[in-house]
């Protein structure tokens, strides 16, 4: 069951929400250096847009926009709302960019057909269906951000299940927010340090319990490497949509797909 | 901490106590450190327009650092000087030409316009000078450690108890903000049950200084000789002893231990190596060790709990296996900025941290800019405490209010330091002495 609370500690300014069972994972707020009311504002600001999103991108739920195109599209084209076309089209702009490697049919794109004159879709197989697992918490991510922006919020971390994180500004007793990766095979060994700075950070990988759950969309194959990919930038909807991406590119296709963003470090621990 | 270039009244000790939280309400602080109890923002105030008149005894170089630090306290004067060695006399006085010069302490200590005396004398000299001073009705501060034998700790320990004066030792530690810091983490449970102590001091130098002729050998170099000095345990190792007992709130029972004289073979009679283990009646052990022939440990006080490591005198601490302070990322991030720590939380993978002895991630006590005493001065460190210290006698000797624990912990720590002593000498295992115990203690 979703449960969201919310604290505030006077002494040191920071508000602390959290939100679980959200978009298939928990979602954090800290917020530094704002008065009770102000954060308390953010925080109900951000709760409603990130059920709101739920409500529209999770397959999992049969009342979502999303279930509703899974079901039907692939029987006749499905009139969309506005976000949900411009979301699409934003999707279809990823897969071309990183040679079919994103691909929110983790199959076949092409299968996927956007009518713009109607702003339909239309599923030309009966067995295709629409994932957003590697998309909407960056599609969020960037929804907050301008959330933050409104109230003025300029030191805060937000973390999406620890694999998609967000940070403004500074930690209250450093210049930066530090966050380390550790090996999920060896537990101690820490692979890595990011120091975000109005940066997000998005991660992906197997573990030893959650392996196989990558698929190759071109290759159909599930990737079972032992290995974890992190992507950092100004943009946490590109971090997000790469980490997925470029967890199945090979060297060379890692390169062509990095040189068309504007990323800050992409890294790749193999584990 | 302390800032000397603001010349105002006690800003140093004000803005010190602020900084460690106390004026915000801290009764867990005050458990820690009840000798700050006095230093309120009202007492402070009260006081801003006296002055302690002070009289300085003993003006070799840290008779000189603490003239350094008095200089700027506008609620000290020093009014008088004095050394047996004109050397050093005469360089104190260009420091403070006003003051009166003297070579005969008991006659500074005759003069009616001293409130308090700092003694900063070769060890032997300690328990005469201070027993005299608080006799002659003057408040006093005296280096560490207290005396060179336990009946002269004993006999100063039982004057203070009948005395309305004022007397400070020089145990820095009780001043320094990370050290408080720390001990308050430790006493909250941070690091579990404390499971073991670790400290040393090491050095690599002879301890030394130039003698311009023969006959002053022993007097300026009192610490190698054994009439005028415990060694490495009284000079060193007091104010780390000192630490594992504010840790620990315990007194060991027992001590072991072995001192030689391994490398600086030139006539000297104190060890140059000691290797001592001190035993709690809980069976927790402080192992010490300290050596001046190698420099490559430094100098470290570690204090082992069964859930992290406090190291104090880096001021970082470590925690073992999960953090028992929060199980995501975020509750670190929450409990860091609680403790004001920056460091990095995890993210991805499992969440949460290292079970391995090769991965531990340091926590810092305090952020921001502060100091790490690399243990190679023989003078003193940079903003160790001993400034604080000194500072807050002074206003005691306006007050005149005693400094709580303050001879207890110092009594202590040196009872500890000439036990190790007794044990390194005869061999054997030595038992805290009845005749020695004081109230104050906790076996």
């Amino acid at each position: 069951m979703r449960s969201s609370f919310d604290q505030y500690f006077d002494d040191s300014q920071v508000f602390h929400g959290s939100l679980t069972e959200i978009m298939g994972t928990r979602f954090d707020l800290v917020i530094v250096g704002k008065s009770r009311d102000i954060s308390g504002i953010v925080w109900q600001s951000m709760t409603r847009e990130l059920e709101r999103l739920d409500a529209m991108l999770n397959r999992f739920v049969p009342s979502t926009e999303i279930s509703v195109i899974n079901k039907t599209a692939a029987t006749s084209p499905v009139n969309v709302s506005e976000e949900i076309w411009e979301i699409l089209c934003n999707c279809r702009t990823y897969h071309q960019k990183t040679f079919g490697l994103f691909d929110i049919t983790l199959k076949d794109f092409s299968q996927l057909e956007l009518h713009a004159e109607e702003r339909t879709v239309s599923f030309q197989q009966p067995n295709l269906f629409l994932d957003f697992g590697g998309y909407a918490k960056g599609y969020a991510m960037k929804q907050l951000k301008a959330i933050l922006e409104d109230y003025k919020v300029e030191n805060c971390f937000v973390d999406f299940g620890n694999s998609a994180i967000f940070a403004l500004g500074r930690h209250p007793y450093g210049d930066s927010w530090k966050v380390s990766i550790e090996n999920p095979f060896h537990k101690g060994e820490i692979l890595g340090e990011f120091t975000l700075n109005n940066t997000a950070l998005s991660t992906s990988g197997n573990t030893p319990s959650y392996t196989g759950h990558i698929v190759n969309p071109l290759s159909g194959e599930k990737i079972e490497d032992r290995v974890m990919l992190c992507v950092e930038s100004e943009d946490p909807l590109d971090a997000e949509v790469l980490t997925t991406a470029l967890i199945a590119a090979d060297n060379h296709q890692t390169e062509k797909i990095v040189s068309q963003f504007d990323l800050k470090q992409t890294k790749k621990f193999n584990l | 901490m302390l800032k000397k270039t603001e010349k105002q009244v006690d800003l140093g000790l004000r803005q010190f106590i602020k900084d460690l939280g106390y004026i915000s309400g801290g009764a867990a602080l005050l458990s820690t450190i009840p000798w700050l109890q006095s230093f309120t923002p009202d007492t402070l105030n009260e006081i801003k327009n006296e002055k302690a008149r002070i009289a300085v005894i003993g003006t070799g170089s840290r008779g000189q650092y603490h003239i350094h630090a008095l200089l700027p306290m506008q609620h000290a004067e020093i009014v008088a000087l004095c050394d047996i060695y004109p050397p050093n006399l005469e360089e104190a006085s260009k420091l403070c030409p006003t003051a009166r010069k003297y070579t005969d302490y008991r006659k500074l200590l005759e003069s009616p316009d001293i409130d308090g005396v700092v003694i900063a004398t070769p060890l032997n000299w300690h328990a005469l000078i201070v027993l005299d001073a608080l006799s002659a009705g003057k408040h006093a501060f005296c280096e560490k450690s207290m005396a060179l034998t336990m009946d002269q700790c004993k006999a100063i320990y039982d004057a203070y108890q009948k005395t309305n004066k004022v007397l400070y030792f020089c145990m820095q530690r009780m001043f320094d903000e990370k050290y408080i810091k720390g001990m308050q983490m430790i006493h909250s449970g941070l690091i579990g049950d404390v499971v073991g102590l670790r400290c040393h001091w090491f050095r690599n130098h002879d301890w030394r200084r130039p003698v311009p002729s023969a006959n002053l050998e022993r007097q300026i170099n009192w610490r190698l000789y054994r009439d005028s000095s415990a060694g490495l345990m009284t000079e060193l190792a007091t104010h780390q002893l000192e630490v594992c007992n504010w840790a620990t709130k315990r007194i060991p029972q027992s001590v072991v231990g072995m001192g030689d004289i391994v490398n600086w073979k030139d006539g000297r009679e104190v060890y140059d190596s000691v290797s001592l283990t001190y035993r709690y009646s809980s069976g927790v052990k402080i192992t010490y060790e300290s050596l001046i022939s190698n420099k490559f440990n430094g100098m470290e006080d570690q204090v082992l709990g069964n859930k992290g490591t406090m190291n104090l005198a880096t001021g970082m601490y470590y925690l073992e296996g999960v953090d028992n302070t929060g199980n995501s990322g975020i509750e670190q991030l929450l409990s860091q900025i609680g403790n004001k720590v920056f460091a990095a939380i995890p993210a991805a993978g499992s969440s949460w941290r290292p079970e391995t002895k090769k991965e531990y991630k340091p926590h810092y006590i305090i952020e921001g800019d502060y100091n790490i005493n690399d243990g190679l001065s023989m003078i003193g460190a940079v903003k160790d405490g001993s400034d604080e210290i000194l500072s807050a006698f002074c206003q005691a000797c306006i007050t005149g209010e005693k400094g709580k624990d303050i001879v207890e912990e110092a009594y202590c720590a040196t009872l500890l330091c000439l036990l190790g002593n007794q044990a390194m000498d005869e061999q054997r295992r030595i038992d805290f002495p009845d005749e020695y115990k004081i109230p104050y203690m906790n076996f």
